[in-house]
């Protein structure tokens, strides 16, 4: 009898500590994919931007421009003829790309805040594992089904965090102000080939950094968005 | 007697010779970038271009001026000594020297006229080097933003935000010849034939230049004196914010070489004895 109120008490404990976890899982899984969908409804969209690099190594004023992007990772930044500058093939300033493609397993991992607005954390591992990105953690809030941060493990660039700022279009889940946080690797070119002109670092040995990656950051204001005009292909060609 | 002087330098075939030279050598970079400057801005890029999609008119008329300057301005200082080298030392080869110094003018007044002289023809391939360096590219690749990469950074400069920049490297350009025009007429003093000191500008140039630029740290204290470190303090006009502290230094510090090198010209040929 005994034994047998110990099982009981036992199947009543295990049950009573997996019924929340599977509840809390599911409501984190829940959360993933209504956030999914809502970036799904987005196909295109053409958004005159203000581009600022903050790279160590790139002195690179502002840019104004227009900012091209189409579903699932086209994007392209043009600039009436100037020079546009964009983080590499790899690394994508959207939040889709931030996302795993396909199924994936999602964890709750608790609460946060971020700027003065508590958030639930929920971590996305892809379930295939033949793409850039390892893991991704979103800080989402959950109220207005908005992903305010994420944080993506990638396979061959590092650690990408990526704060969103919401206001004039958070009605269509676009934000108006993306912050991407990024590795970047150290840029050195002979200095016998571009005879730099540099008096201090003549007078002085050069100091070697330890780091071969630094951290970088790239902001893009959003002045205005045109969203699911039916951008074709083309547009993300070089015609250059 | 300037004017005389200016007569004599543009009397001779070799001075023309300069701005044919300057011409060649200009076409031919801009013929080398209409041809393959994809595949040169490419490899030029390829540090950069690893990391970050750079789009739009990269090969534009401001960065061909630019890789025109970087190669011309090695060999602009053997055009001026090419002249310079020739004031005093031709008159001299020639047997002209004790004829000129009849005239009622001292030997100071002399040697500032042919130094003003060469100064002139200086200026006068400098601005050709903007005519064909900076106009032809412009007229052949167009205008846009510009890409300067240094050994440790990637500067880009806006469109709009060019043009000043070039003006006042022109100009800094302008100093660094006259600089070298001076260590020419230097030079000149001391010889009976041009080839000397035409010859001797070249080393001096060439050697201190591979000073300046050698990662030796055995060198780094004698680096700032030497003139041709500060020669190419144009390129500080391309970077952003312009170093304007540093540049100042080098301006300073070619106005001394340039003092330098003129006085002690008059010097010796006022205390020269004059045989030819």
């Amino acid at each position: 009898m005994r034994s047998a109120v110990r099982g009981v008490l036992l199947i009543m404990l295990l049950s009573g500590t997996c019924y929340p976890a599977s509840a809390q899982s599911d409501s984190a899984a829940v959360l993933f994919e209504k956030l999914r969908s809502r970036l799904d409804v987005i196909k295109d969209y053409v958004a005159d931007v203000r581009v600022k690099i903050d790279i160590s190594f790139m002195k690179v004023p502002p840019l104004n421009g227009t900012l091209y992007f189409k579903a699932p990772d086209k994007m392209k930044l043009e600039r009436n003829g100037g020079i546009s500058i964009l983080p590499g093939k790899n690394v994508n300033l959207t939040l889709n790309s931030m996302f795993p493609a396909g199924k994936a397993t999602v964890i709750d991992a608790g609460t946060d805040v971020v700027n003065g607005k508590p958030v639930k954390v929920i971590k996305v591992l892809p379930q295939q594992d033949d793409g850039q990105i390892i893991l991704t953690k979103i800080w989402v809030d959950a109220e207005r089904n908005l992903a305010l941060r994420t944080e993506t493990t990638t396979r061959d660039n590092g650690t990408m965090k990526m704060d969103l700022a919401f206001g004039r279009y958070v009605r269509q889940g676009l934000p108006d102000k993306v912050t991407v946080y990024l590795d970047v690797k150290e840029f050195k070119l002979p200095k016998g080939v571009t005879m730099d002109y540099d008096i201090k670092s003549q007078m002085q040995p050069a100091v070697q950094s330890d780091k071969k990656t630094k951290k970088g950051k790239i902001e893009i204001t959003y002045l205005d968005y045109q969203v699911n005009k039916g951008l074709s292909d083309e547009i993300f060609t070089e015609t250059n | 007697m300037l004017r005389l002087e200016l007569f004599k330098i543009f009397r001779r075939p070799r001075t023309y010779i300069s701005f044919l030279i300057m011409t060649a050598v200009t076409f031919l970079i801009q013929l080398a970038m209409y041809v393959d400057g994809t595949s040169f801005v490419s490899f030029a890029m390829a540090g950069v271009g690893e990391q970050f999609d750079i789009g739009g008119n990269i090969l534009n008329g401001y960065l061909v001026t630019y890789l025109v300057l970087q190669s011309l301005l090695i060999h602009i200082p053997l055009l001026v000594a090419l002249v310079a080298g020739d004031a005093l030392a031709g008159e001299a080869n020639m047997g002209t020297l004790r004829l000129l110094l009849t005239k009622p003018v001292s030997r100071t007044g002399i040697v500032l006229v042919k130094f003003a002289a060469s100064i002139f023809y200086a200026l006068l391939l400098l601005i050709w080097l903007a005519v064909v360096g900076l106009g032809l590219s412009i007229l052949l690749f167009g205008t846009g933003d510009m890409i300067n990469l240094k050994s440790d950074a990637f500067v880009m400069l806006l469109e709009h935000d060019i043009m000043w920049r070039y003006m006042l490297a022109f100009g800094f350009a302008a100093l660094a010849m006259t600089t070298v025009a001076a260590l020419s007429v230097f030079l000149s003093v001391f010889g009976d034939n041009s080839i000397g000191p035409i010859i001797g500008t070249m080393g001096i140039i060439v050697v201190l230049t591979i000073f300046s630029n050698l990662e030796v740290p055995l060198f780094n204290v004698v680096k700032p004196w030497l003139f041709t470190t500060h020669m190419i303090a144009w390129k500080g006009f391309f970077d952003n914010p312009v170093p304007y502290d540093a540049i100042l230094q080098s301006v300073m510090v070619l106005v001394v070489y340039i003092i330098l090198f003129i006085m002690a010209t008059i010097v010796v040929f006022n205390k020269k004895d004059i045989q030819s």
